[in-house]
C-alpha cells in the first residue's frame, strides 16, 4: 500500500458521496411536494448542466485565455443547433466529434 | 403485450452516452495506476465512492499527502452537486421503498440523472420511470467499473485525436437542450453558465454548485413574476 491514510479517506468519501446522493430521495416520503416547488425544481437541469459543460468546454485543459483556440466552444455551439433541430442524442455527439475535427485541424 | 421493458429502455437510453464515459474512466483508470494503487484498492473505491470527478480529485490530493480531512471535504464539495439530482428525483421515489431508494441512491450520477430528463414524457406510471431509472444507472455503473479497468490495465488507449472525452459536454449538452421549455428556462441555462465562467477560479470546483443554485433561484423568481406576466398578456389578448 503507497497510501496510509488511502481507506480512511476513500471510506469517509464514500459515505459522504451516499449520504448527499440519498439526502432528499430518503427525505421524499416525508416531504409534502407542492406544484410550485416541482417547477422551481425544474429549473435544476436547465441550471447544472450549462454550469458543468461551460467551463470544460471554455477553458479545455486549463487555457485561461478568454478568446484563443476556442474550438471546442464552437463545436459546441454548433452542435447544439443539431441537438435542437435532429433532438437526436447520437447524432449530435458525432456531429460534435466531427466539427471538433475538422476545426482543430483547421 | 409487446410493450418493451422500461429497463431495457433505460438501458438503451445510456448507449449513446458511453463514449463519454468511457475515456473518463480510462483517465481515471491510468491516473490510479500512476499512483501505485493496486487493483483491490482502485476496484474499492470504484464501489465506495462511484464518482468519477470525486475519485480523480482524490487520487490526486493522496499523492499530494494532503491530510483526510480536506480529501474528504474536497470530494464531498465536489459531489455536492448530485444534492440537486437527489432534490429533483424526491417526487419520482416518494412511494418506493427503502431498498429501491437505497439502489437509486447509489447509481445516482450525473448520466443517469440526464437521461431521465423527459421521464415524464416517457410514462406515465411511477413504477415504469422508476425501473427505467435503475436500468439507465446500472449500466452506467458497469460501464464506468469496466473502463476504470481497462484504463488501470491498458492505459489511455482512446485516440487522442478523436478527442472522445468532447463527448461528456456534448452528451449533457443534448440532453438538457429539449429541457428548455420556454424563455425563463434560457434564462436559467445562460445565468449559470455565464455564472460558471466567472467563478471557475474558486477553490474545490465550488463555482458550479453555486452558479447552478444561483440558476435555479433566479429560475423560481423568475418563474414567480411570469404568472403576473401571463395574466396580464391574455388579458391584453383579449382586448385585441
Amino acid at each position: 500500500m503507497v497510501f496510509d491514510n488511502f481507506w480512511v479517506s476513500v471510506i469517509f468519501l464514500g459515505i459522504g458521496t451516499f449520504c448527499i446522493r440519498a439526502s432528499f430521495i430518503y427525505m421524499s416520503s416525508r416531504l409534502n411536494i407542492s406544484k410550485r416547488m416541482r417547477e422551481v425544481l425544474s429549473f435544476i437541469p436547465c441550471a447544472i448542466f450549462p454550469a458543468l459543460i461551460t467551463p470544460m468546454v471554455f477553458f479545455h485543459q486549463g487555457q485561461s485565455h478568454f478568446f484563443l483556440q476556442k474550438e471546442r466552444l464552437f463545436a459546441l455551439f454548433v452542435a447544439s443547433f443539431i441537438s435542437y433541430k435532429t433532438k437526436n442524442i447520437l447524432i449530435t455527439i458525432v456531429c460534435g466529434l466531427l466539427l471538433l475535427f475538422v476545426f482543430s485541424i483547421l | 403485450m409487446n410493450r418493451k421493458s422500461p429497463i431495457i429502455t433505460g438501458i438503451k437510453s445510456m448507449l449513446p452516452i458511453i463514449p463519454g464515459v468511457l475515456p473518463f474512466g480510462l483517465i481515471m483508470g491510468t491516473a490510479a495506476h500512476n499512483a501505485g494503487l493496486n487493483i483491490m484498492e482502485v476496484t474499492g473505491m470504484n464501489f465506495l465512492m462511484f464518482a468519477g470527478a470525486a475519485q480523480l480529485v482524490a487520487v490526486d490530493l493522496l499523492t499530494q499527502n494532503v491530510e483526510t480531512v480536506v480529501i474528504v471535504l474536497t470530494g464531498c464539495i465536489i459531489n455536492l452537486r448530485m444534492m440537486l439530482y437527489s432534490a429533483s428525483f424526491a417526487p419520482l421515489f416518494k412511494e418506493s421503498n427503502l431498498l429501491t431508494k437505497t439502489f437509486a441512491s447509489y447509481l445516482l450520477t450525473d448520466q443517469a440523472y440526464a437521461t431521465c430528463l423527459d421521464l415524464d414524457e416517457r410514462y406515465n406510471k411511477r413504477s415504469d420511470k422508476v425501473a427505467f431509472y435503475l436500468g439507465s444507472a446500472f449500466f452506467m455503473m458497469v460501464c464506468w467499473h469496466i473502463s476504470v479497468i481497462l484504463g488501470m490495465f491498458f492505459g489511455n488507449f482512446a485516440p487522442k485525436s478523436l478527442s472522445l472525452e468532447f463527448a461528456i459536454p456534448l452528451s449533457f449538452m443534448a440532453l438538457t437542450i429539449p429541457t428548455i421549455k420556454n424563455r425563463t428556462y434560457f434564462y436559467v441555462v445562460m445565468i449559470s453558465a455565464v455564472l460558471s465562467l466567472f467563478l471557475y477560479k474558486l477553490p474545490y470546483n465550488l463555482g458550479l454548485i453555486i452558479s447552478a443554485s444561483i440558476g435555479v433561484l433566479c429560475g423560481a423568481y423568475l418563474s414567480s413574476d411570469k404568472s403576473v406576466n401571463t395574466d396580464r398578456n391574455s388579458e391584453v389578448k383579449d382586448g385585441l
